[in-house]
């Protein structure tokens, strides 16, 4: 008896202790209680530097939201897309409680949660989700990335404009918390799409257009922030959204300020922003020779980004695969690591970044290895002997600044050495790269591409015929359709991705140069479990970063040793 | 007489206007690439197709020029593709402000510190003095104002910590931009005035006014500047319209939401609304800055007369 009075006592006791100290833990402006380790509520701030932007709504414009680098956005955060990405690129249930697909694969259906609701009370619903998709496929809005849904039934032809937009394949189900989404094709790669989702909502789409997240007082938000200011040209304010039912972020405060991104380095060593991510060789070298700074770089895989040197193989002299062959073993891309991309990057044999699902970097080396020997006598045979005959070439940049630059003067440099062939490197705006790229009317270039979606339809998907490049293999083609609608069959499937890769980089469709593995700055007083080290052990500032599309906001906070950074 | 001066100057600036408005409209839709340009990978036609015409990008040139200028008349410059939530003048109402107050106070302090130290280093002339603000103007005229600016980051931001790198919106985010912007047309002022006062000090009437018993001072502010001034003026006026439409460098570096940055990023962009409001501007202002400083001719030199035709 008295034993158990005892017991009872000592657990009441602890029972109090343990309430005592949840209660007596710091909560931020949203009630979420911060860790012991937290500064204040009040620096619970994050400050960052964006390109100019014109939306933070991914339905509205993707290249116009704010970023700092490729591929690392600062967006979405008014709303919640169906699926999120965590740190290890894991789909997480966000809007959708679950997902199935249809026997025939060709029907999704996705269950919404209801608890998620709109800054101003209304419900989320599928109505919204089905505004927002229409709002993309109208050929009226122009979207920047009105290519990407072409998998949607009907989407292509409401953009085309042949068919009313309420008749692609994304409506409403048999209740309002239950969307369907249906594919022209089988699509297993669907649920990941659907990662670019973030819903606008219906009403404020209908009163106030798709602007109406740029004036705190039309926007609403279903996410973790809500709109406190937008100063065009200036900043955007954001702050936690109260009414978010999601896991509310321990940072209260977001912060962006538009600048030109040349700035960022600066802005980061005089303590006015909290991560970099834009570094030119010199801020490198900065950083190589400060400990402190180099403790702070944190190196990631970005968007998976690969960048390549393309042609267009449909004309002549590209049309000759020897010629391309030739080229390719004219490049040593161990040299261009180690003396001008340095950390940077990695080297490239294959399209699939390692990492990236369906990868196979090692397996491919032995295709467009570096051997001049060899080069050189595929010139020859070519027709093109000690590069004779053959018309002076312009290799076509995007845009790109000292590092791209380094890089295409190198493999000018490289061919004319290995081959006696003359190339000029010319650097061109985007918009103008762009236009000739899609058309089919370069050359010879360098350009890059991130991926869109984990799924290697996505990647060797850019490649079918049609799309950007002026290179075209049935073989390939079929492949690549075959497998990314295969259901059932993984392994297979992979293995056709896999020999698809393999015509690719045989058929030298592209040369590969390298993946890049871009550097990403915080400041040491920034905390938290998505900054940690993922499965693989890279601790990085994880695609697609600070983010409604991602996990990363759900746990990073700002520790007390800010007081020693921040004045 | 004026009056049909002034007239006939006017006509002449509508026509130079509508002539580089169509010299503008014809080659910014000659430049390949257009404004919705997907970025990643090409959009069927018909979709391509239907956002043209949206915008009335289909129809022939002609018809979208007469289209820009019937709305042009009617105070309708269109809407800015970079920013679309708003029109162009409310997009020029907001930054050119900005724009402005950091031009003239460039304009103010590189012309009175200017003409200052010109002058003195015309009556100081081959002195030590003479030769150190010589040399300082030569530095100020040859240091691209980026680099001042980055030096200035460095220095001030950086190490010292004593001003933040950017932004807009308190007086001390004000100090750095104005001295690199500053830096260059002081130092040409100051160059242009100190020839033109020696220039001036040559002449036969300070001869004569010193003669008759005019004290220096008396003669270096009647005489020697007042002619000084005709030669500085022509060269300086065109200055100021460049100062007031900003400069590119400046705002980038320092964060400043101005109108300079425009002017580049409406070609990159194929803002066609935005590059023939830029363009447009720029026109007027260098017109009327023409004007005016032929009119100040007249202010400063009796012996001008507008319109006159040698007698």
């Amino acid at each position: 008896m008295a034993v158990s009075r005892l017991l009872a006592g000592v657990v009441i006791l602890l029972l109090s202790l343990w309430g005592a100290g949840v209660m007596s833990a710091t909560t931020n402006a949203v009630g979420r209680p911060l860790p012991a380790d937290a500064a204040p509520p009040e620096q619970q701030v994050l400050t960052g530097l964006t390109q100019p932007a014109t939306t933070l709504d991914f339905f509205v414009s993707v290249y116009k939201r704010p970023q700092n680098v490729d591929g690392n956005s600062w967006s979405n955060v008014l709303s919640t897309p169906l699926v999120r990405l965590d740190k290890n690129f894991n789909l997480v249930a966000a809007a959708a409680k679950s997902w199935e697909a249809s026997k025939d694969g060709l029907t999704w259906t996705f269950h919404l949660d209801k608890s998620v609701t709109w800054s101003d009370g209304t419900p989320l619903t599928a109505d919204d989700f089905v505004s927002t998709f229409r709002l993309g496929a109208d050929p009226k809005q122009a979207w920047d990335f009105a290519w990407f849904f072409s998998a949607i039934k009907g989407w292509d032809d409401a953009v085309k404009g042949t068919i009313p937009v309420d008749q692609i394949g994304v409506q409403r189900g048999s209740d309002p918390y239950t969307l369907v989404v249906t594919t022209t094709v089988p699509a297993p790669y669907l649920p990941g799409m659907m990662l670019y989702s973030p819903p606008l909502q219906a009403k404020a789409l209908a009163a106030s257009g798709p602007f109406y997240n740029t004036d705190p007082a039309t926007s609403v938000s279903s996410g973790p922030y809500v709109l406190q200011e937008w100063a065009k040209d200036q900043r955007i304010v954001l702050v936690a959204n109260p009414k978010y039912s999601g896991v509310r972020p321990f940072i209260q405060k977001l912060v962006l300020k538009f600048a030109d991104l040349k700035t960022e380095f600066s802005a980061y060593q005089a303590n006015e922003v909290d991560v970099a991510a834009n570094f030119s060789p010199a801020d490198l070298q900065v950083i190589e020779n400060d400990p402190a700074l180099r403790a702070q770089y944190h190196q990631g895989f970005g968007d998976f980004r690969t960048y390549y040197v393309g042609f267009d193989t449909l004309h002549a002299p590209f049309g000759n695969l020897k010629l391309r062959q030739a080229f390719s073993h004219a490049i040593d891309r161990a040299a261009l690591i180690k003396s001008v991309i340095k950390q940077q990057g990695i080297a490239a044999y294959g399209f699939l970044m390692p990492g990236f699902p369906g990868s196979q970097n090692d397996a491919l080396k032995g295709i467009q290895t570096y051997d001049p020997a060899l080069a050189k006598k595929l010139l020859a045979e070519a027709g093109f002997p000690g590069g004779k005959g053959l018309p002076k070439l312009e290799l076509w940049l995007r845009n790109e600044r000292a590092l791209g630059q380094a890089i295409g003067n190198a493999i000018a440099a490289m061919l004319k050495q290995n081959l006696g062939v003359e190339v000029e490197v010319s650097n061109r705006e985007t918009k103008l790269f762009m236009d000739e790229l899609n058309g089919h009317r370069l050359q010879f270039y360098i350009v890059s591409y991130g991926m869109d979606f984990l799924d290697p339809a996505n990647m060797l998907g850019i490649w079918l015929s049609g799309g950007r490049h002026a290179w075209k293999s049935d073989k390939f083609d079929s492949l690549v359709k075959t497998a990314s609608s295969m259901v059932g069959n993984p392994g297979q499937r992979l293995a056709m991705f896999h020999q698809a890769e393999q015509v690719l980089v045989s058929d030298v469709g592209f040369i590969p140069i390298y993946f890049v593995t871009p550097g990403f700055m915080w400041k040491p007083y920034l905390r938290g479990d998505a900054l940690s080290a993922d499965k693989i052990g890279v601790t990085a500032w994880h695609w697609p970063g600070w983010d409604g599309l991602s996990t990363l906001h759900q746990s990073v906070y700002v520790t007390k040793d800010v007081s020693k950074y921040r004045r | 007489m004026t009056a049909r001066y002034l007239f006939g100057r006017i006509s002449g600036l509508v026509v130079a206007v509508v002539t580089v408005s169509i010299l503008a409209f014809l080659l910014m839709h000659a430049v390949p690439g257009g404004p919705f340009d997907e970025t990643r990978s090409p959009l069927p036609p018909a979709a391509k197709a239907n956002i043209l015409r949206k915008y009335g990008l289909d129809q022939p040139i002609w018809v979208q020029y007469a289209r820009y200028v019937w709305h042009a008349l009617h105070g309708d410059f269109g809407t800015p593709y970079q920013s679309p939530t708003e029109t162009v003048l409310a997009l020029l109402a907001r930054v050119w402000p900005v724009t402005l107050l950091l031009g003239a106070i460039v304009v103010g302090i590189s012309f009175t510190l200017g003409l200052g130290l010109g002058v003195l280093s015309a009556l100081r002339q081959n002195t030590w003095l003479d030769n150190l603000l010589t040399s300082v103007a030569t530095l100020g005229m040859t240091v691209p104002n980026f680099v001042i600016a980055i030096w200035l980051i460095y220095i001030l931001s950086i190490r010292a910590r004593w001003l933040p790198t950017g932004g807009w919106g308190e007086a001390r985010l004000l100090i750095m931009p104005v001295v690199a912007y500053s830096l260059q047309p002081l130092a040409i002022v100051a160059r242009y005035t100190r020839v033109a006062v020696l220039e001036a000090m040559a002449g036969d009437y300070v001869r004569t006014a010193l003669a008759k018993g005019l004290s220096p001072a008396q003669v270096v502010v009647r005489h020697v500047l007042r002619n000084a001034l005709i030669p500085i003026v022509t060269l300086l006026g065109p200055m100021i319209p460049d100062l007031f439409t900003g400069s590119i460098f400046i705002e980038f570096t320092f964060r400043i939401p101005g109108l300079g940055k425009f002017f580049v990023t409406s070609i990159f962009q194929r803002d066609y609304p935005m590059i023939m409001a830029t363009v447009l501007l720029v026109a007027v202002l260098w017109s009327l800055t023409y004007l005016a400083s032929d009119v100040l001719y007249v202010l400063i030199d009796p012996r001008v007369r507008l319109g006159a035709r040698g007698r």
